[in-house]
Order: structure tokens, then C-alpha cells, then sequence
């Protein structure tokens, strides 16, 4: 992700979830929080039990978020505005540190609310977390399509399909990893699985609400089947790849495994019967630990699914 | 579901999950966790998540994805720094062809910790790594806290209480791992990376470390020490047995293979060919390490008359003491440090005379002598090296150091730059780990004079200051490097001027110029001091034999002879370590073992 990229994905968060934007430039957002988001991103949960037993009305944080830190330092130097919060002087900010050590912290201006500044880049914590705040809700949805046929007859009715959406994380390991990322659609209809599912989702616009004028298909399968259906399709395609990575994996394997086998057994062989019970022990933790880092194995799993209905009978 | 038999189903702790098998030697697990939510929700008709953080929890999994097997991919995520290219290439070899178990073995200041940082984030970004362990010495612990937050943006913590434990990434002292109640807590958990750092401390297998280290149960391992062999080949086999027994045979095939003596190896090339699957050694280039210059001056002063005639009522006071204890030593070294505070301060010489005071019996012939010194103290009203300093600090107009052994002088020096109106902040050993930082930040900041008594630990980092005042010096030169390395290291950008004050007519004198003019040790790449001393000393520290030689000889004359023998005798030894290249910031210091081909050659540029 770039930082245009990062900065568009932070934007669309903050509506997403109602926060509101005092002020933003290409580089950076300040921003009020919304209830829901303080509660996924200020790690305040004792707060917000309080405010939840009280019923008392919530304050929540602002921030600032810099997408683009080198844009917005040069156009903090251009622009001397005194109001911005942040002074990157080493002296100023050596004292203030040093005095935040000893008296806690201090609010610089005891009027302004105090808006901390958060760097947000690929890698940094606070976009992880953004990360997994939008995972978080944004796991299972239930949409229609929105219908491009406007002023239709009144009395004609168009028919949807629903369709089992998922998006799923295939990860081959073994002491190494690479991850695909796949994304199914089964017609609850008819039954047929389509690959790249999620870019077709993309294309259309879609809505939480129940469009006028539709009529969904009766379902011919069952979620279970469906499901069924994506399992098999997925198990079809990865059968079909080239798998001398996990042959590799296992033959290192097997030579770590002779390895330590050639170790201990002489170690065993020379050693008193004192010592045997211990080093049989530590000899088996090697071979744990060893097939553990080595061994290969696939994992899929779902990042988010749900239930579409969309345009026309597949 | 398929009744096809392959498949097995499983339920492990509400998750729920099958196996298939893809491949003779893979089985494709399917997580059904979401089904089950779903239909959950399908059930009570909601609730339904938002169609746009749908959208972006798929981007974040796309932005997130491990597209290959080898592209390193913790490198766009770490905007603060660049690592540089060797410590990149050392990174992807320890991932791709050693499986995540190596004895990271780089040569002093080619960055070992940068390396085991990038191994650890790209494991971490991968997410094969979740819980990591780093064991180093005590006093590097918050270092490489702070090195993973700030570098690496890994929230590393530093072990202090026992619930730290269970934090993903903790950093630990190896010395406090192994003990109970801490012990039963690493050794019951399993770990998915160990780091440890200064390895070269477990290459004895008799000791608890090594034991410990061994009980630890891990998937990757880093072992980090520029020093994997000193003494003994052993040394070598039981690191290579830590990470993977058997890579050099058992003991007996590694004796009959490689070892001759255990100080010369044989068939170096297959043994070098053994070692390349678990260890990379990196070189500093012909070059050696560039660092900036280091100017020396050595400031004479004439002590005030007062001051002269209180060192020469303390010299006399110390020679009667070693006359009438006929000549018992040991019992006078602590007589010789009056001697050296005399040309420090009159706070520190009255603090130890108040103490020897204290120590003697009412009726003691002593105490009417001790209290003649201290009356000479009180007619002393200025301290000469105290103006000198301040004339020197004000003339630098830039940060600066200073040096002071003892406490009583670093407080008076404290006030005295107070009473002139220059900001200056104390450091010491024993303050705790937050008042170090504090008065370091200080000191980057506002302060313009930090005033040490202490040079050791690595909390003192103080590349942005070039110029040292050291106000007297301590007879143990090693301490005098350390002063010299706090300043004097890599990331200093600018020539470092260090300034030596030196009364005259004193043994102070005498001292300058038996470091300054027959060790060389200013000029001394740091390191090879190291083992100058370790040549030197027949069980007596430098420091014993200065005090020997000074309560000994009976005149100025004779002393300045005797410590002529000591001077040369070092001088000699320094010569022979120069030639024999022992310096370990030289290229290609002795290892017993070849390892040149276990990495490349890095030319450093501060």
C-alpha cells in the first residue's frame, strides 16, 4: 500500500463508521472519533464500561492522522500556523519528554483538547489496527443489488438470485509461507460456483436494503451444500499446483529429522542410565521443534462472506 | 459434506475445521469457523456488518498477502530506516536457506541486531512468528526494547514482572529467565523465535545457561556473538549443538574431523563447507571502520598554593602510614586514593578523610593528624582545575562531558557551574534506569554540560557531543576507553576533542603520562587495549602496580624511573599487539577458524 492508497483507505474508515473530520489535506486527517470507533481504536475499554453502566454521554478521542509525513512536515514549514499542535523542536520536545517522565503528562494549552498525533504508514501499529477494526465489522454482510432500471414499469418485477458469497486466505507453510487470496460465489439457485467473485461485487452498487420491484428466486440449495461446493472447487484448484515446495520442505525435513536421530542415538548409546531418561526427553523436543519449523501444510480460511442477492437467474 | 474418507472432521475449542489431503505430502486444512457464524446470523436475521468495511477488511487481506516465498517483505514497513545491504542479504539467507536457525556471527558494528530485527519483523509479517523470546545481558535489555519499537515497530517488552510473560515479544536478561519463579514460565511455553544475543556466554555446556538454553523449546533460533570461538574449538560445536545437533557430527566424529588441538583445526574447507548451513560472518572490509578523528590535549595546571600544600601534607600523611605498616599493601591502596583526590577536589579528599576519621579510635595518634589535613582543607578557597574547566566549557560553546571518580567532586562541580549560571546535569551509576533517560534527555536538550562519574552501561550514547573533559583520570585504562567509546563510536559525525586536566607536581602528572604517552592510549583503536592488559597483567591489575610502584619508590626520582619500566614494558606489549593484529575492529581478527567464506566483506562509513 501506498501512501495515496493508505490515506484513501483511512478516509473511507472514518465515514464508513461516522467519525467527524475537522480538517484534512492530501497528507493527513484531524478527527473526532465516533463512539463506535473510539471503542475499536483507543484501547479504552474501562472508559467505555463506565460510560455504558452510567449511560453518561461519551467524550471520545481526536486525532491526527498523517498519511504522508514527509508532505505534511514540508507543509507545516510553509505554513506558519501557529494554532497546529506539533512543534518537532529536539529541545522543546527533549524538555517536555523529560517532564512528562517526572510529573506525568501535561497539557501544553489547558483549553484545547489534546489531539495526538498518529503516523500511519504500512507496517505501524495504528493502520494494523485499522486493519482489524474493519475486520471486525466488516465480517458477514447480507446486500441486494441495486437495480440500474429506473422508471421501469411500476407493475413488472425483477427477478434476483441470492448467492453465497466468501472470500477466503489459503497460507502454504512450512518453514516458510506465501498466502493466496480466493473468492468464491455459489448461486443459492442453481448451485454454480463462479471464481473472482468479490471483483463482480465491485462493479455493481449494492445496499443493505430490500430494492423495490425485485423478486428473489426461490433457493434450490442449501447453505450447507453451498458451502460444500466452495470447499470442493477450492480443494479442485489447489490440487492442481505444483507442490515441490512442500517436497522440498519434507525432504529438509527428513534430513534435519536423520540428523538429530544420528545425534542422540550415539548420545543415547554412550550415556548412563542416569542421564538416558533426560536426554530422551530433550531428543524428542528436537524432534517436535523440528517437524513444527518444517512441516508443510495448507490452511484456508474465511476473511469475510455473506449473502447477495443480485441481478438475474445463474 | 462429503462422505469422501479422507476427510476428517474436527472440533477444537468451538473451532471447527477439516483435513484433506492435496498432496502426498501436504494436507489442505479448511477452518469452517465462519459457516457456523454465518448461519448463526442467517438464524436472527442479523446482524449485518457495512458493505464499505467489507470492501476495506478485503483490501487490508490483499495489502497484507505474502505473494512469495522469498521476497522479503518486512522492508516496506519500516519508513524509519534503511538497513544496509549485507545486513538485507544476511536477513533472506537466514529465512531461505537456513530455515530460521543461524549463529549470527558479523564482526563488532556490522549490525547483528539489525539483522536478528529483520528476521524477527519478517517472520512476524508472514505470521509464522507470534511469540518471540529475546535473551541478552541485563544491562542491554531496554536497548533492544527500544531499538524493535522505535526501528522495527515491534512492541517488544522488557521483562519485569511475572506477568510480562505473557506478552508476544519479550525481552528478558538471560541471567533472570533461569530462575525460578521465571524459569517454569519460559521453559512451559513454547516459543516461536528465541534470540539470543552475546551467545558466545553459552559456549560452555557445563554451565546453567547453557543447560537452560537447551531446555528451551523453539521453532527458529538466532544466536548472536562476534566471538563465536576464543579459546577452544568445543566452544564452536556446543553453539552449532543449540540450534542443530548433529550439523558437526557427534563429538567424537567432530574431534576426528576437524580437530587437531583444541586451538588448531584440520580440513578447514569442509569444516567451513559444515558451518555454512548454520552461520554467517560478515567482515568489516580493509577499511576496517572509519570513525572521526580524536584530537588530544593535555592541559597542565599549577596547583594554587593551598592546594600544593595540602598534596604534600597528604603525600606525607600516606607515606608515614606505609612506613609504619611496613610495607603492607593492601591495607594502603585506599591511602593512595587520598592522594588522587587531592588533585581532584577538597570535597572528595575531605569526604574520605571524614570517613578515616570516623574509622579510627577515640584515643588514636591518627585523629590529631587527620584533623591537620582538614584544617589545610578549609584554608583552600578556590579549585583551580574547577576555573580551568570552566574557562575550557565556555571557550567550546557546545556541548561537552566531563569526567569526574568521584561523587564529591561531581556535586561540586554541579554547584560550581550552578553558581555561574550554566546548566549542568549529574549522571551516575547508581541512579535507576528513568533518571538516567531524563537527565539524558536534558542534556540533548537544555543542559549544556553533563558531569559522569560513570562511563560503563550502555544507557550514555552521546553521538551528538564531540567534546570530553576528563577532570581527573582513573588508573584502570579500561574505564578510560569506556569514556572514550561513549563519545568516540560509530554514528559520531564530528572530530572528537578530548581535553585532559593534569596538575603538576603530581603523581596525577605522572599518570597522564605513563596513558597518555606510553600506552598511547588515546590513540588506541577500541579493543586493543583489551589485550594489551590481557598480556600484561601476571594477576595484578594496572592499577595495583601504579599504587605499588608509588608507595615504594622513595623519591620523585625513583618513581619516575619505575614507572619508566612499566611504561616500556607496555609500550613493548602494545607493539607486538599492533603487529600481530589482534584488534578486533582490524579485518579478520583470530578466530582459530577460518571463516571467510561465511559472508562478505562490509566497508563501514560512520
Amino acid at each position: 500500500m501506498n501512501t495515496k492508497q493508505i490515506h484513501k483507505f483511512v478516509n473511507r474508515y472514518l465515514e464508513a463508521t461516522d467519525c467527524s473530520i475537522i480538517e484534512k489535506s492530501p497528507a493527513h486527517f484531524t478527527v473526532k472519533l465516533s463512539p463506535n470507533a473510539d471503542r475499536e481504536l483507543t484501547n479504552r475499554p474501562y472508559y467505555w464500561s463506565f460510560v455504558d453502566r452510567v449511560g453518561a454521554e461519551p467524550e471520545t478521542m481526536t486525532f491526527l492522522f498523517v498519511t504522508d509525513k514527509e508532505k505534511y512536515e514540508s507543509g507545516l514549514q510553509t505554513d506558519p500556523d501557529p494554532a497546529k499542535p506539533e512543534a518537532p523542536d529536539s529541545q522543546a520536545s527533549a524538555a517536555d519528554a523529560a517532564l512528562v517522565r517526572s510529573f506525568g503528562f501535561i497539557n501544553s494549552s489547558v483549553n484545547a483538547p489534546r489531539v495526538p498525533r498518529q503516523d500511519v504508514y504500512f507496517g505501524s501499529q495504528r493502520l494494523e489496527q485499522l486493519f482489524g477494526a474493519a475486520k471486525s465489522h466488516g465480517s458477514f454482510v447480507y446486500l441486494f443489488q441495486e437495480s440500474d432500471k429506473r422508471g421501469g414499469s411500476p407493475f413488472s418485477s425483477t427477478p434476483y438470485t441470492a448467492w453465497l458469497g466468501v472470500n477466503i486466505k489459503v497460507e502454504f507453510a512450512c518453514d516458510r509461507k506465501r498466502e493466496e487470496i480466493h473468492s468464491f460465489g455459489v448461486s443459492l439457485v442453481t448451485g454454480y460456483c463462479t471464481d473472482h467473485f468479490h471483483d463482480r461485487l465491485l462493479e455493481i452498487r449494492l445496499t443493505p436494503r430490500l430494492p423495490a420491484n425485485i423478486h428473489v428466486a426461490k433457493n434450490g440449495i442449501s447453505y450447507a451444500k453451498a458451502q460444500a461446493i466452495i470447499e470442493q472447487a477450492l480443494e479442485r484448484k489447489l490440487k492442481a499446483y505444483d507442490y515441490t515446495w512442500a517436497g522440498d520442505a519434507a525432504s529438509r525435513l527428513q534430513e534435519e529429522l536423520d540428523r538429530i536421530d544420528t545425534y542422540y542415538k550415539t548420545l543415547l548409546q554412550h550415556a548412563t542410565d542416569e542421564n538416558k531418561p533426560a536426554i530422551q526427553e530433550q531428543y524428542e523436543q528436537r524432534q517436535a521443534e523440528t517437524r513444527w519449523q518444517y512441516e508443510p501444510r495448507v490452511t484456508a480460511s474465511a476473511i469475510n462472506c455473506g449473502v447477495f442477492h443480485l441481478e438475474g437467474i445463474d | 459434506m462429503t462422505s469422501d474418507n479422507k476427510t476428517q472432521n474436527a472440533s477444537d475449542n468451538g473451532q471447527t475445521f477439516t483435513k484433506r489431503k492435496l498432496h502426498p505430502h501436504v494436507d489442505l486444512q479448511i477452518d469452517r469457523s465462519w459457516f457456523d457464524e454465518l448461519q448463526h446470523r442467517l438464524s436472527r436475521n442479523g446482524p449485518w456488518d457495512d458493505w464499505t468495511l467489507y470492501q476495506l477488511a478485503m483490501e487490508a487481506e490483499q495489502a497484507k498477502r505474502v505473494e512469495s516465498f522469498e521476497q522479503l517483505q518486512c522492508l516496506r514497513t519500516l519508513p524509519s530506516f534503511e538497513p544496509m545491504p549485507h545486513q538485507i542479504g544476511t536477513a533472506s539467507k537466514v529465512l531461505h536457506e537456513m530455515g530460521g536457525r543461524a549463529i549470527l556471527a558479523d564482526e563488532v558494528g556490522l549490525g547483528k541486531t539489525i539483522e536478528a530485527g529483520l528476521v524477527l519483523k519478517e517472520y512476524m509479517v508472514r505470521g509464522l512468528v507470534k511469540r518471540a523470546l529475546i535473551l541478552v545481558p541485563a544491562s542491554l535489555v531496554l536497548q533492544w526494547v527500544r531499538e524493535l519499537n522505535q526501528k522495527f515497530g515491534i512492541s517488544a517488552v522488557a521483562q519485569k514482572k511475572e506477568h510480562t510473560w505473557g506478552y508476544d515479544v519479550v525481552v528478558a536478561s538471560m541471567d533472570t529467565a533461569k530462575r525460578e519463579p521465571h524459569r517454569e514460565r519460559v521453559l512451559g511455553t513454547d516459543y516461536d523465535l528465541i534470540i539470543i544475543d552475546e551467545a558466545h556466554k553459552l559456549k560452555n555446556k557445563k554451565t546453567t545457561n547453557y543447560q537452560f538454553a537447551t531446555q528451551l523449546r523453539k521453532k527458529y533460533c538466532l544466536l548472536l556473538t562476534a566471538t563465536p570461538i576464543q579459546n577452544d574449538l568445543d566452544e564452536l560445536y556446543n553453539l552449532i549443538t543449540l540450534l542443530k545437533p548433529g550439523q558437526l557430527g557427534g563429538q567424537s566424529d567432530f574431534a576426528a574431523n576437524f580437530v587437531v588441538d583444541k586451538r588448531l583445526p584440520k580440513n578447514e574447507d569442509q569444516l567451513q563447507e559444515a558451518l555454512s548451513s548454520v552461520m554467517i560472518r560478515n567482515r568489516r572490509g580493509d577499511g576496517g571502520i572509519h570513525f572521526t578523528k580524536r584530537f588530544v590535549k593535555n592541559i597542565p595546571l599549577n596547583l594554587s598554593p593551598e592546594e600544593k600544600a595540602l598534596y604534600d601534607a597528604v603525600t606525607g600523611f600516606v607515606k608515614e602510614r606505609y612506613d609504619e605498616s611496613g610495607g603492607d599493601l593492601t591495607s594502603m591502596l585506599s591511602l593512595v586514593t587520598l592522594q588522587r583526590e587531592v588533585c581532584s577536589s577538597r570535597d572528595a579528599v575531605f569526604l574520605t578523610l571524614v570517613n578515616l576519621f570516623k574509622k579510627t579510635t577515640e584515643d588514636s595518634p591518627l585523629r590529631p593528624k587527620i584533623w591537620e589535613l582538614v584544617e589545610k582543607i578549609k584554608g583552600i578557597t578556590a579549585n583551580t582545575k574547577a576555573e580551568k574547566a570552566m574557562e575550557l566549557v565556555k571557550e567550546m560553546n557546545d556541548k561537552v562531558i566531563i569526567f569526574t571518580e568521584y561523587r564529591a567532586t561531581q556535586e561540586y562541580l554541579l554547584q560550581f557551574f550552578r553558581a555561574h549560571n550554566m546548566m549542568a546535569v549529574p549522571y551516575r551509576g547508581g541512579m535507576n534506569r528513568g533518571k538516567k533517560d531524563w537527565m539524558m534527555d536534558l542534556f540533548r536538550g537544555r543542559a549544556q554540560i553533563l558531569i559522569a562519574t560513570e562511563a560503563g552501561g550502555e544507557g550514555i550514547n552521546l553521538q551528538f557531543c564531540h567534546h570530553m573533559i576528563n577532570f581527573d583520570l582513573p588508573w584502570n585504562p579500561m574505564r578510560v576507553e569506556q569514556r572514550i567509546g561513549r563519545v568516540h563510536r560509530l554514528g559520531q559525525t564530528e572530530d572528537v576533542k578530548i581535553y585532559n586536566l593534569c596538575t603538576l607536581g603530581t603523581i596525577e602528572e605522572h599518570i597522564v603520562n605513563l596513558l597518555h604517552e606510553k600506552i598511547n592510549l588515546f590513540e588506541l583503536v577500541i579493543g586493543e587495549l583489551d589485550h594489551i592488559l590481557e598480556k600484561l597483567e601476571g594477576g595484578e591489575s594496572l592499577e595495583q602496580r601504579l599504587a605499588k610502584v608509588l608507595l615504594q619508590s622513595g623519591n620523585d626520582q625513583d618513581l619516575k624511573r619505575q614507572l619508566n619500566t612499566l611504561g616500556s614494558s607496555i609500550s613493548q606489549i602494545r607493539n607486538e599487539v599492533k603487529s600481530s593484529g589482534s584488534n578486533p575492529y582490524s579485518p579478520g581478527p583470530d578466530l582459530l577458524v577460518k571463516m571467510d567464506r561465511l559472508g562478505q566483506s562490509v566497508e563501514v562509513k560512520p
